[in-house]
């Protein structure tokens, strides 16, 4: 597919540009935690600051929150009302690779059987341009996962630092509409395409954190029933949630009315495996236990998952390591399963 | 797999959207137990009325608006289909919230989701039904679907049980089993009160002294799940095989269509694979989480 390069210094110009079709995203600090937020216009300094969000991107697409109806009551009865999407086409712009990825794995499941009106409608207006990473966390265990700092799954458009400018390589077709109408795009030469490999070897081997997922889904079929084991792996975590609420991959979510001011709705929000009411019945508890809890975290991702979709649902961004507040470390787990 | 026969799904959905449920009306009101209620619904839109159809053993999220979403099983036959029926425990937020609504009520519904029973596969067997408490609701759907169909299926033994005789519920329709020849009913309570001059005893207990035979049979078993932990082995004992024993799984369901995630055990999300499944699958599960 096309490859073209652009300096950064036309990078606000270009996303200038863009904002005139899409609700732009970029990385940010405003708020205090990295996320996608609105392009501002010219600050693209987080070209040089930005690792990855701290907030993963799904934001966009699975809101922590959204109104999904509205509800109202006269004389005829109740009228409802499908609420309107707050966004039009969106660009998220900067997106790393593996939270691209993420969203594949999103996809699958907001897809399958019957469609989700609402991730759907978000997730067919967005296009994503990444940014391959050259400065991985430590955390990061992205390559053990059959991916990598410049991995191109899921996104339409990436770029490669190459120094003064990027790379930038179409991957969708509509990556390549978009490429093609753009402003200020120049030919990437041959010299450019060597600097973006060289680029991309270099951060690959960055990744130094390892995991061992060879026959992972049968390997942890086999702990799965090893209580003891569990309880040892769950023991520090607290059941805040914040390492499903920060995944890219997880998607739990919960439906709840809210209603003010003689205006009803119904709402749909993230919820977590990490907490004991999530499978709460009034006189049962599947999950009451917190090694249940942990064990499910772990083993939907790496079990389940891959044996409904083929795929490990985890990309190794490494969040739930560098966010935890205990410090609970997904790698060790994976890494001390019974029995390899 | 003893269910080979997966259930057509048919889908009804408000406006292309899966979340957006359809009004529908409280008809009746029918006091089962001093905690459990009947509610008798239809929808308001008339074509889907008209249209509407579902299997038994298939649930719906029912919602009040500005309270929430809750799933029950759709306690009506689809040979009855002048109008749905839902049984009610009052145990919790929206089951309290339903309790106070009267007759003329407006409530939301989603679904029918689930596979619901296979009646395919029941055709032409002894059937055994066993249920406790307000688990005969998602029964009694299939039992008067089997009664009204009557010719298709061979000897039928009704099992049902409850606490105390005023825990019993649907006594309306225990009574008309009782008098149809062509069914052997046994009611039981836990422990009975001055007036009882029924059966004492457990469900399971019931079960064994009774012994129906496995041969060609097959046992559909719905109640709390205690019951179902020690009405297994019974049935096992009276040499029913896993295949031949169906149950009903519940778990806190709140999209119904395998997407929030938190009805699974391991790999299995009981809205979408179930809620029925045959003891040889359960036996199957990764997880023992259910
Ligand atoms: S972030 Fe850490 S403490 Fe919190 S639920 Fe996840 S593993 Fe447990
Ligand atoms: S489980 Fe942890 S490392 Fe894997 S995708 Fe989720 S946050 Fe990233
Ligand atoms: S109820 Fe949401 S996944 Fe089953």
């Amino acid at each position: 597919m096309t490859v073209k390069k652009i300096a950064k210094k036309e990078l606000a110009r270009l996303l200038d540009e863009w904002s005139r079709q899409f609700s732009v995203l970029v990385p940010s600090v405003e708020t205090g935690v990295a996320q996608m937020t609105g392009w501002q216009g010219e600050d693209t300094s987080f070209v040089d600051w930005y690792r990855n969000t701290i907030l993963p991107p799904k934001d966009a697409i699975l809101p922590v929150m959204e109104e999904m109806f509205s509800f109202s009551k006269n004389e005829d009865g109740y009228r409802l009302e499908m609420s309107p999407p707050d966004s039009g086409r969106q660009l998220i712009f900067g997106i790393r690779p593996c939270d691209a990825r993420a969203l594949a794995m999103l996809d699958v499941v907001f897809k399958q059987d019957y469609e989700d009106t609402y991730y759907m409608r978000r997730r067919l207006n967005t296009v994503l341009v990444g940014i391959g990473c050259t400065n991985p966390y430590d955390s990061c265990f992205c390559t053990s996962l059959s991916s990598g700092p410049s991995d191109t799954a899921g996104l339409d458009l990436m770029l490669t630092d190459i120094g003064d400018e990027f790379v930038i390589e179409a991957v969708t077709e509509a990556g390549r509409e978009l490429l093609d109408k753009s402003q200020g795009m120049r030919p990437a030469t041959a010299d450019d395409e060597a600097r973006a490999r060289e680029s991309r070897d270099i951060a690959n081997q960055r990744v130094t954190q390892n995991v061992d997922v060879k026959k992972m889904p049968d390997r942890l079929l086999a702990a799965f029933d090893n209580e003891e084991y569990w309880r040892k792996i769950a023991a520090k975590c607290i059941s805040c949630g914040i390492c499903t609420l920060l995944c890219p991959t997880c998607y739990c979510f919960d439906i709840n009315d809210e209603v003010s001011d003689n205006r009803g709705a119904r709402y749909r929000s993230l919820d977590s495996c990490a907490f004991c009411i999530y499978t709460k019945m009034p006189v049962e508890n599947p999950r009451e236990e917190k090694w249940q809890r942990v064990r499910n975290r772990v083993c939907h991702k790496y079990e389940f998952y891959p044996r409904l979709f083929d795929t490990i649902a985890c990309t190794g961004c490494g969040r739930c390591i560098r966010l935890c507040p205990v410090n609970w470390d997904i790698t060790r787990t994976l890494n001390s399963i019974p029995g390899q | 797999m003893a269910i080979d026969e997966i259930s057509n799904r048919k889908r009804f959905l408000a406006g292309d959207n899966v979340y957006l449920p359809h009004i529908a009306v409280i008809e009746k009101i029918i006091e089962e137990t001093p905690d459990t209620r009947t509610f008798h619904f239809s929808f308001k839109d008339e074509k889907l009325r008209r249209e509407f159809s579902f299997e038994s053993g298939q649930f719906g999220e029912f919602s009040i608006f500005g309270v929430g979403e809750a799933p029950f099983c759709i306690s009506s036959s689809p040979t009855r289909c002048d109008h749905l029926e839902f049984a009610v425990k009052r145990v919790g937020r929206v089951t309290s919230a339903l309790h106070r609504l009267g007759a003329g009520a407006e409530i939301g519904f989603r679904g029918p989701y689930g596979n619901g029973f296979p009646l395919g596969y029941l055709e032409g067997k002894n059937l055994v039904f066993i249920a406790g408490g307000i688990g005969l609701a998602p029964l009694r759907s299939l039992i008067w679907n089997v009664l009204d169909k009557r010719d298709k299926y061979r000897k039928i033994d009704i099992i049902y049980g409850a606490r105390s005789p005023a825990d019993l519920c649907f006594t309306y329709d225990l009574d008309s089993w009782k008098q149809d020849k062509t069914v052997n009913m046994v009611t039981t309570v836990d422990k009975g009160d001055d007036s009882w001059t029924g059966r004492e005893g457990f469900v399971p207990q019931v079960l064994e002294q009774l012994a129906p035979s496995a041969k060609e049979a097959v046992a559909v078993v719905c109640g709390p799940p205690v019951m179902i932990r020690f009405t297994f082995p019974v049935l096992a004992k009276l040499g029913f095989t896993p295949g031949q024993m169906i149950t009903t799984l519940e778990k806190r369901m709140k999209c119904g269509i395998g997407k929030c995630g938190r009805c699974n055990i391991g790999d299995i999300y009981v809205c979408r694979d179930g809620p029925v499944f045959s003891y040889a699958q359960i036996r199957d599960f990764i997880s023992s989480e259910y």
